[in-house]
């Protein structure tokens, strides 16, 4: 079959960029690596050039991509896949890295970016930290390759024409069409990835994956070339840029799962979540042994384990998310697309690298002589630093229990109880960190003198007792744990302030690491009190008692809400008003009322909680959160009928005179009498209209009387309609269909819906007090290390 | 080096711990044979909706109740109650993982996973809405 109207030619130019990417970046990695050998400039010279040129290749592959993305070329299979012609503009850059092949670019991206920018600081270190910076980013072009190599198929190439990548296609009928480009529409955008979180998250979270190379290849470099010690002062200003960034960005995704998800809260312990998590842990610990050895030239060999890590982590995080394993555990992995042996090469290959370099290298490690002092700052950043790494193998091992299940065969699940199992760990071990961030401040290098550390902090230790109390009262905490990390978090923010107003004078050049750790002070603070005190306060209120089932079952967090009725809720009194379709949207208005001085009912807020409706991806319930400063009122719906029970609905015709009766099911009417001068305001009815009423008495189940009155009309002595009346509370409809002057009898339909039936919504509703706090603490956390970065690379 | 050796010893003893701990907690993947040889344990079980089986929602009872029938991987199917409210999109599910226990002959599920026809590769070609008038 020919086809007409496809572009090849982009498709060709991304396959160039990819091939240029790809040779360019070998040739760069080889020639870095023979100039360190061989300490040849020309070789260097080589490298840079080569590495330039795969830039090139890189940025051309993505300015390639988002071209034909923008420009809807639906027969290349990425593009089908991830976009639909109806996609909104704003949605294009979430639209780009949905898919594995899209994320992978822009991670590169990053990488060029990263890379470029340090060749202006990386001097002496050039060849042998471009040489190891490169080869990943070889890796990672390999991945996006699709050629075959003997039976096996390398990476994902997202410039193939779709049916090439499914020639089964062929077969259906739209191909048969030879302009089947004009016809044919994409897949569409996963609705929950169309949220403005999805285009700043997935971006600032790769920027931080990106840094990490810095460090490691600095690293990698300080072994191979056996400078041990000299790698750290250029490769920590990076470091904590990646910590900022990273941490920025791994919250990024909770303030995105807290808007648009509806697992009701901001971090869940999924896999896909912890796998970000775990490196940043781990850098973290990198981060603080750099500082150490910055001054006293120790713990060399767990620096360079923990830096090595760091990378390794993030690869494995690769795989995990991108290999399709974690498909049962994880609502957000990718799916297989066959990578798998690919990505643990890349994988094992740093972990070999770094484990063969280490051994190599141990013994002319640098040996401390004597212990770190017990009172000392270096011997509890390090101890800071292990403290790290217990919590983040704790995570990842549970993470992996699907690895683990493959390579031994178990069947071990993740608790059902995931955020109580992880939190038995992580909150004991949190309460350690946020002491140490909190203490360790006011220690000196080398020796602290114990009691003029007792004095320094018996300020920071009284404002967070006080602190600690006050929040126990307000909320009645009795849990000794959650005191307990409320007075360490409070601590380690009074601390830390009060280093930097007492010790440092205010002096915001050196406030940096405080400022960085009063924000993370301030997210443990957040997150506990807003995850530990959330209320769920759409109890529910029927009959039906679940708790015979048994304590485990007495699971009643959702609320059903018939139309206009008021139920009770948590502080509050709530009404379900209706719903509004727009487009592929139903908005659900769900009224908060709460009650004045005088005892009435006033409407305190109103909520929109909608369902998305999407036929090709499942319809997606969106939450919709009343923020005040102390608290938030989370709500979305659990459940609502999409679609009209028809079955419940009776329709019946009747020709009868006055006098008579129409009986319904649950309901019967007498005609009273006809009406010569009916009502006709708000009928849209006009004074020229002749309008006939029907006056009936309508007697419902309880036999309590309704007036009603349809309406006849003749418009203009030409056409006629009627104007329906109804009652709601018998659920009955009625329609004055015409009059029959020779027998004087009148027609009329009746619509009954059952009574029974009526509109509603299941929903849940939590509050979360001071999740404020935690976002605070994330914008401080991000200035002060940025602060922090800043006065570091003006040292370079 | 005495205090780091200590220090070392702990790190491992407490990393140990870790992964005793997790798996301790953790749950298992199981068929209904499994699950109902060993009533009140904790498993996770994977199937799909048993579609010509009776499906029952009744919110205006109880909305956090929905039971259903599940057929496991073997085949054998058995009626579940979630205690949790019918999943929006239930009907299109591919695979279901519940997480619960066996009571008598019901299997009782406290939460629900499920794979939608999935998002990235299912082979349905749509033409554009203006064009299949």
């Amino acid at each position: 079959m020919e086809y007409t109207g496809e572009q090849l030619l982009i498709g060709e130019i991304g396959n160039f960029f990819i091939l240029i990417a790809f040779a360019f970046g070998g040739l760069s990695t080889i020639a870095y690596f023979l100039a360190e050998q061989n300490e040849d400039t020309s070789w260097k010279k080589i490298g840079r050039w080569s590495f330039w040129a795969h830039s090139l290749g890189v940025v051309g592959m993505v300015a390639t991509l988002f071209f034909m993305i923008f420009n809807q070329y639906f027969e290349y299979h990425y593009i089908w896949q991830h976009s639909s012609s109806d996609l909104p503009l704003r949605y294009i850059f979430s639209c780009f890295w949905e898919g594995i092949e899209g994320s992978f670019m822009l991670w590169m991206f990053w990488h060029v970016i990263i890379l470029n920018v340090l060749l202006r600081f990386v001097g002496k270190w050039e060849a042998s930290v471009m040489a190891v910076a490169v080869s990943v980013q070889v890796f990672l072009t390999s991945m996006l390759l699709g050629v075959f190599l003997l039976d096996y198929k390398l990476g994902s190439n997202p410039f193939t024409v779709l049916t090439r990548q499914h020639p089964d296609f062929v077969n259906l009928p739209i191909f048969q069409m030879p302009d089947y480009v004009d016809l044919l529409d994409g897949r569409g955008l996963n609705p929950l990835l169309q949220n403005y979180w999805m285009t700043i998250h997935p971006p600032t979270l790769f920027l931080g994956f990106s840094l990490v190379l810095v460090p490691f290849a600095y690293a990698i470099a300080g072994l191979w070339k056996g400078m041990f010690t000299e790698w750290v002062k250029p490769a920590l200003p990076w470091t904590y840029l990646g910590i900022g960034i990273l941490g920025v960005g791994i919250l990024m995704g909770g303030a995105w799962a807290y808007e648009a998800l509806s697992f009701g809260g901001f971090w869940a312990w999924d896999p896909v979540e912890n796998a970000s998590l775990v490196p940043w842990l781990i850098l973290v610990g990198a981060g603080h042994l750099m500082l150490i050895q910055r001054k006293e030239k120790t713990s060399v060999l767990t620096l360079f384990i923990m830096t090595a890590l760091s990378f390794c982590l993030i690869q494995y995080s690769s795989f995990l998310t991108k290999s399709g394993i974690l498909g049962e555990s994880s609502v957000h992995s990718f799916t297989d697309l066959g990578m798998t042996g690919q990505l643990a090469i890349s994988l094992f290959f740093y972990v070999f690298l770094s484990i063969g370099l280490i051994i190599w290298r141990n013994k002319d490690f640098p040996k401390n002589k004597k212990e770190d002092h017990l009172w000392s700052r270096e011997f509890w950043m390090f101890m800071g630093a292990l403290v790290l790494m217990i919590s983040a193998f704790q995570i990842e091992f549970s993470t992996s229990f699907p690895v683990i299940n493959k390579l031994f065969g178990t069947n071990l699940a993740p608790s059902s109880e995931r955020i109580e199992y992880y939190n038995k760990w992580q909150l004991p071990l949190a309460v350690l960190i946020s002491a140490m961030v909190a203490f360790t401040q006011f220690m000196k290098y080398k020796r602290t003198e114990p009691r003029l550390l007792l004095k320094q902090l018996s300020l920071s230790i009284g404002a967070a007792l006080a602190l600690t109390v006050t929040a126990g009262m307000i909320f009645t905490i009795t849990n000794p744990l959650v005191l307990l990390l409320i007075f360490t978090s409070s601590w380690a923010i009074a601390s830390n302030l009060d280093y930097v107003i007492r010790i440092l004078n205010g002096k915001f050049s050196k406030a940096g690491a405080s400022i960085a750790h009063v924000g993370f002070g301030l997210i443990m603070l957040g997150a506990l009190i807003s995850t530990s005190q959330s209320d769920v306060i759409s109890e529910n209120t029927s009959l039906y008692d679940v708790s015979v089932l048994g304590e485990d079952f007495n699971n009643n967090e959702n609320i059903l809400l018939m139309k206009d009725d008021t139920l009770m809720m948590g502080d509050y009194f709530v009404s379900y008003r209706g719903k509004e379709t727009d487009g592929i949207f139903i908005h659900y208005e769900v009224e908060y009322m709460q009650a004045d001085a005088s005892g009435q009912l006033a409407t305190a807020f109103t909520l929109y909680p909608f369902i998305q409706l999407n036929p090709r991806m499942g319809n997606v319930a969106e939450p919709y959160t009343k923020h005040y400063v102390d608290q938030d009122v989370y709500t979305h719906i659990t459940y609502a009928e999409l679609e009209e029970r028809k079955k419940d609905i009776k329709t019946s015709e009747h020709s009868i005179a006055l006098g008579d009766t129409i009986f319904t099911q649950n309901s019967f009417m007498v005609l009273d009498s006809l009406d010569r001068k009916p009502q006709l305001k708000n009928k849209g009815l006009t004074i020229n209209d002749l309008a006939l009423g029907a006056s009936f008495t309508l007697y419902d189940v309880q036999t309590q009387a309704h007036a009603v009155e349809p309406l006849f009309v003749i418009r203009d002595r030409q056409y006629s309609f009627s104007v329906p009346d109804s009652v709601p509370e018998a659920g009955v409809t009625i329609q004055f269909q015409g009059i029959d002057p020779t027998t004087e009898t009148f027609s009329f339909s009746v619509v009954e819906k059952d009574p029974r039936y009526r509109e509603f919504i299941v929903m849940k509703a939590i509050v979360f007090p001071w999740i404020n706090v935690l976002w605070l603490g994330i914008i401080v956390m991000g200035i002060g290390t940025l602060l922090a970065v800043f006065q570091r690379f003006k040292r370079l | 080096m005495k205090r780091m050796h200590i220090i070392l010893i702990l790190l491992i003893a407490v990393m140990i711990g870790a992964m005793i701990g997790a798996i301790n907690d953790s749950s298992s993947y199981a068929d209904f044979d499994e699950a109902f040889t060993n009533p009140s344990s904790e498993y996770h079980v994977v199937g799909k909706l048993a579609r010509d089986r009776e499906m029952k929602y009744e919110p205006e009872t109880n909305p956090d109740l929905f039971t259903f029938w599940l057929e496991d991987v073997n085949g054998e199917e058995k009626q579940v109650v979630l205690h949790k409210s019918k999943p929006q999109d239930f009907e299109r599910s591919e695979q279901i993982v519940l997480i619960g226990s066996a009571e008598g002959d019901v299997f009782h599920a406290n939460d629900i996973l499920m794979k939608c026809p999935s998002k990235y590769t299912d082979g349905t070609v749509q033409a554009k809405e203006q064009a299949s008038i």
